[in-house]
């Protein structure tokens, strides 16, 4: 989540929200946003439904996989990066600054 | 102790060592198939909240339709790395 906060402003400059979800109760989250300084939502999926929805659920875990979708203005999957590779936001920061996706 | 029992003792730790070692690499290979979504699909909406310091607020996918790319960021406990 911190990668995400350093690139936030390059990728609020592309119209873009960042939202992190993780089946943690909403004050565990609060509490973990201001440790660790990230000042986007970092959402309650409290019992996992939208985990499940999205197909990372784990079920050995009981929890999320590291997993981020890039969702285009249309509601449309544009990237994925999973586990390891969903640590640096690169990609995402890249494919946001296409400029398809500034309009 | 006799060099027999030596070698054989040597003997099961290796055989025993290949054993255990390739068992939770291919765990997480069978833990890892790609998610259910992918690039192309409509996005499901969802509604989840955060709080923001005095309320919980509601967040739905929806309400950046047409407005703001959105990256979901799936982690898997709050107060750990990545």
């Amino acid at each position: 989540m911190k990668n995400f906060q350093k690139n936030l402003q390059k990728l609020e400059a592309t119209d873009t929200q960042v939202l992190g979800v993780s089946m943690d109760s909403p004050f565990s989250n609060k509490a973990f946003a201001d440790q660790i300084g990230v000042t986007f939502p970092l959402l309650s999926d409290w019992g996992g439904d939208t985990t499940r929805k999205y197909g990372v659920y784990v079920d050995k875990y009981k929890a999320a996989r590291r997993v981020n979708f890039l969702i285009g203005k249309d509601g449309k999957i544009l990237e994925e990066q999973i586990d390891s590779s969903a640590i640096d936001p690169t990609k995402i920061v890249d494919a946001c600054q296409r400029p398809k996706l500034k309009n | 102790m006799p060099r027999l029992t030596i070698t054989a003792i040597a003997a099961w730790l290796l055989v025993g060592g290949c054993l255990t070692i390739p068992l939770p690499a291919a765990d997480n290979k069978s833990a890892s198939p790609l998610p259910a979504l992918k690039v192309g699909d409509v996005a499901p909406d969802f509604k989840l909240q955060y709080f923001d310091g005095s309320d919980l607020k509601d967040v739905t996918l929806s309400q950046y339709r047409g407005k703001k790319n959105v990256v979901l960021a799936f982690y898997v406990f709050a107060f750990t790395g990545g």
